[in-house]
């Protein structure tokens, strides 16, 4: 490696212009002195054929190698635009990969919820400013009347148990199998997609009561319900079959607000009422301690 | 019931008295079997629990009662149940996909599954997976676009990640025409590190092609464990050939030389014999245990 | 192919990464991985991290092939990406393995007055200056001039603080001066010198 007598002159340029092979042999094995290097590298970008020559002293196995997994990380792709951004945030780029499974963040999912909103607020702004009859008192102290947002509070927290009872169902999952058979927590893979599904239905649900003619925190009333409702849901699914647990909440949500907004004038306003968020509240808290006592039942389970 | 002569010792995966029932059918019932490295075929009719023995295999599915060792692991316990899970590569019956996903995305997505969270890691993988199973010109083609053969392919490549031990195959070779499954055979045989290998066929002549090793499951218990040269042979002797149907016979059919061959107990004096295959044996087995 | 087929060519694949065409860019693997994984290895010793440069370079290709203004060669561009994408694949590794990143630069010989006549060598006496620096000084005038990094990013390169890549470039430059000043008389290094070390 050292040379430390002055021997015949290091390998030089050929009368050309051009590298010699020994000097591009040197050079390879990096043997070459700095000045030859230097001037190896400063002649390469402006010639392919000295390139060429010098890509023959790769190792053609290594270039091969990194070759397969070039084109197949291209083929994986890194996600998108939303994916980088939140890699950037700090999210790991294995949580991203499971959610690119999610079919609740799936834009067709998300377009029908938006859709489904839309159709609903639509209905009480027109009830309200009496462009449809709406055949119950349509103002109740100062306030639109129960029946012009009983639709509304009734689909919302309902759109969120289903953007999330989509995430846990094996049935919506075609490769469900894989996943049961796979080491990767079960309990995290549920978490991941529950708390993204979550996410992507109170977004539209939230921004969708905020054109809703109706008291100014609505928007903010029905966040702890839909979040109740969807921690009922998974609680019961530690016990029952997800199904059924899906199904469950569902109705134990829809019998009491059919109920109150039949029988009470005051009706859905009764959720923006303190208590009712207190019970929603309450809700929450219990379902997340019995998620968290029997997560094992997602964490290694096996499927029905 | 035949007992396995194959060395216990060298087991990888044991099972005993294991039993599963769906409902008021059982669909196993009390399966003893030891499997170790190397292919083994599990050949049965539809309905007669090969998917269901796979399920339990693979961790999937519970056993009502019974015990299953893998790897000196039990699957009725949690930590060791992941761990065994570590360990797998599983090709269920009806693999769905996500519609949207391309080929090298769904690898990802099970390679994440199993635990692989370094993103350069994963994609050495995948393309490592992708090269074995010769699916490297399709890894940007959405699933749906592939034909069935290239599907099961990309089956086997999705079990294939992480270099499993043992390996549960599920009717890996149906709907492939015979050169797809002649490259499965290619396939299987150059797999590095010797993993126990389980795949199930309702065909005799895959297990003859394929499997050293051959399990015969019909109506939810083993008949028959052995290689597939003994399975041929236990039908010795009563399998025959003639130019007209024989009534006596359990089963005839005409073969492609215009002749008949009939399987069966009662054997007329002065019958041609034939060498029997190993779907006679098959066959024969089949047959008695229907009419028990 | 005679080169200025191939430059084209270059130029050509390169807008068709950019529209996403994958053919094209495994042409331009083919093509340019070779040299580019030879001169990096120059730079850092580890092997696994080269390759996940030489990875991470096509990627930022195939990401931000529409980037090439059409100005320069295609192989000058991918080495600019390359280079910083080097960098940040040194970034990312840390502790011990850092240290053993950066290869000492390779002794020089000295170039007798003979032999540099035999070999006809233009650049003999810059050869010579240069060969008369610490290995720590080129290395930096290598890095910030050669490969047209910043001081930050020849920090990382080199192993060292940016201070200390300023100040041994400002050494380097004072030495060389120096080096070649003490020749001037009648040589014809002059110009040579203005054409490598530009404005500095």
């Amino acid at each position: 490696m050292t040379n430390s007598s002055p021997g015949p002159a290091e390998p030089v340029a050929g009368a050309d212009g051009h590298p010699g092979e020994d000097l591009l042999a040197s050079y390879a094995a990096g043997r070459a002195g700095t000045v030859d290097a230097w001037s190896v590298e400063a002649h390469l970008p402006g010639c392919a054929r000295c390139r060429a020559a010098l890509s023959a002293y790769a190792d053609a196995e290594r270039l091969a190698r990194n070759r397969s997994v070039l084109l197949t990380r291209a083929a994986i792709g890194d996600g998108g635009r939303a994916r980088r951004v939140l890699r950037r945030c700090g999210i790991p780029d294995y949580v991203l990969g499971l959610l690119a499974a999610a079919p609740s963040l799936r834009r067709s999912w998300l377009l029908s919820v938006v859709g489904v909103l839309a159709v609903v607020a639509a209905e009480a702004v027109a009830v309200r400013y009496g462009w449809i009859e709406a055949g119950r008192p349509s103002h109740l102290g100062g306030y639109p009347g129960p029946g012009t947002l009983a639709p509304f509070v009734m689909v919302a927290p309902l759109l969120v148990l289903a953007g999330v009872a989509v995430a846990f169902l094996p049935m919506f999952d075609p490769a469900c199998r894989l996943a049961v058979a796979a080491p990767f927590s079960g309990f995290t893979l549920l978490l991941v997609r529950s708390v993204s599904a979550l996410a992507a239905a109170l977004i539209p649900v939230v921004a969708a009561a905020f054109f809703l003619p109706g008291p100014g925190w609505l928007p903010v009333a029905l966040l702890l319900p839909s979040l109740a409702l969807s921690a009922f849901a998974l609680a019961v699914a530690t016990v029952l079959d997800p199904r059924t647990a899906a199904v469950a909440a569902a109705i134990l949500w829809l019998v009491p607000v059919l109920l109150l907004t039949t029988s009470t004038a005051r009706g859905p306003l009764l959720i923006v009422q303190p208590d009712a968020q207190f019970v929603c509240a309450a809700v929450l808290c219990a379902c997340a301690v019995v998620l968290y006592l029997r997560h094992d039942r997602f964490e290694w389970g096996w499927m029905r | 019931m035949d007992e396995t002569t194959l060395s216990v010792r060298t087991a990888a995966v044991r099972v005993h008295g294991l039993s599963r029932r769906y409902g008021s059918t059982r669909a196993l019932d009390g399966v003893d079997l030891t499997l170790e490295r190397g292919i083994t075929g599990l050949l049965g009719p539809n309905g007669a629990g090969k998917t269901t023995l796979l399920s339990v295999l693979a961790t999937v599915s519970e056993p009502d009662g019974g015990q299953v060792s893998a790897f000196g692991l039990d699957p009725a316990d949690g930590a060791e149940r992941v761990e065994i899970r570590r360990r797998l590569g599983y090709l269920p019956q009806e693999l769905g996909y996500h519609r949207h996903f391309t080929v090298a995305a769904f690898l990802d997505y099970v390679a994440i599954l199993k635990e692989i969270t370094d993103r350069r890691r994963r994609a050495e993988e995948v393309a490592r997976v992708l090269a074995v199973t010769g699916l490297e010109d399709r890894a940007r083609a959405r699933i749906r676009t592939l034909s069935g053969g290239m599907r099961q392919r990309l089956g086997i490549a999705q079990a294939l990640l992480g270099g499993p031990e043992l390996l549960i195959l599920d009717e890996p070779t149906a709907g492939l025409d015979p050169e797809q499954r002649l490259r499965f055979r290619e396939l299987l045989s150059g797999l590095a590190g010797d993993p126990v290998i389980v795949l199930s066929t309702h065909q005799a002549d895959d297990i003859a092609a394929i499997c050293p090793k051959v399990v015969v499951l019909l109506r939810g218990q083993v008949h028959f464990a052995g290689t597939p040269a003994e399975l041929a042979v236990t039908a010795a002797g009563r399998v025959w050939g003639a130019d007209e149907r024989d009534p006596h016979a359990h089963l005839s059919w005409r073969g492609g030389d215009s002749r008949w061959r009939h399987i069966g107990d009662e054997v007329p004096d002065g019958a041609e014999l034939v060498t029997p295959t190993v779907e006679d044996g098959y066959l024969l087995l089949s047959h008695a245990a229907g009419a028990r | 192919m005679s080169p200025e087929t191939e430059e084209r060519d270059d130029v050509v694949l390169l807008r068709a990464v950019a529209r996403g065409d994958e053919e094209s860019l495994a042409v331009l693997y083919d093509r340019h991985a070779g040299w580019l994984t030879i001169r990096m290895t120059r730079r850092c010793a580890l092997p696994d991290v080269v390759d996940h440069a030489v990875q991470d370079t096509f990627l930022a290709l195939w990401r931000e092939a529409g980037a090439y203004r059409g100005t320069g060669d295609v192989a000058a561009f991918i080495w600019g990406i390359g280079i910083r994408r080097l960098i940040d694949a040194i970034r990312r590794e840390s502790g011990p393995r850092r240290r053993l990143l950066w290869r000492p630069a390779e002794p020089e010989t000295v170039i007798s007055a003979e032999d540099e006549v035999l070999a006809g060598i233009e650049h003999g006496r810059l050869g010579q200056a240069l060969a008369g620096l610490s290995p720590e000084l080129r290395g930096a005038l290598e890095a910030t001039v050669l490969d047209g990094l910043t001081c930050a990013e020849a920090a990382v390169l080199l192993g060292v603080a940016e201070g200390t890549v300023k100040s041994r470039c400002h050494r380097a430059r004072v030495a060389l001066r120096a080096a070649l000043a003490g020749e001037q008389a009648g040589s014809g290094t002059t110009a040579y010198r203005r054409e490598v070390w530009g404005a500095s």
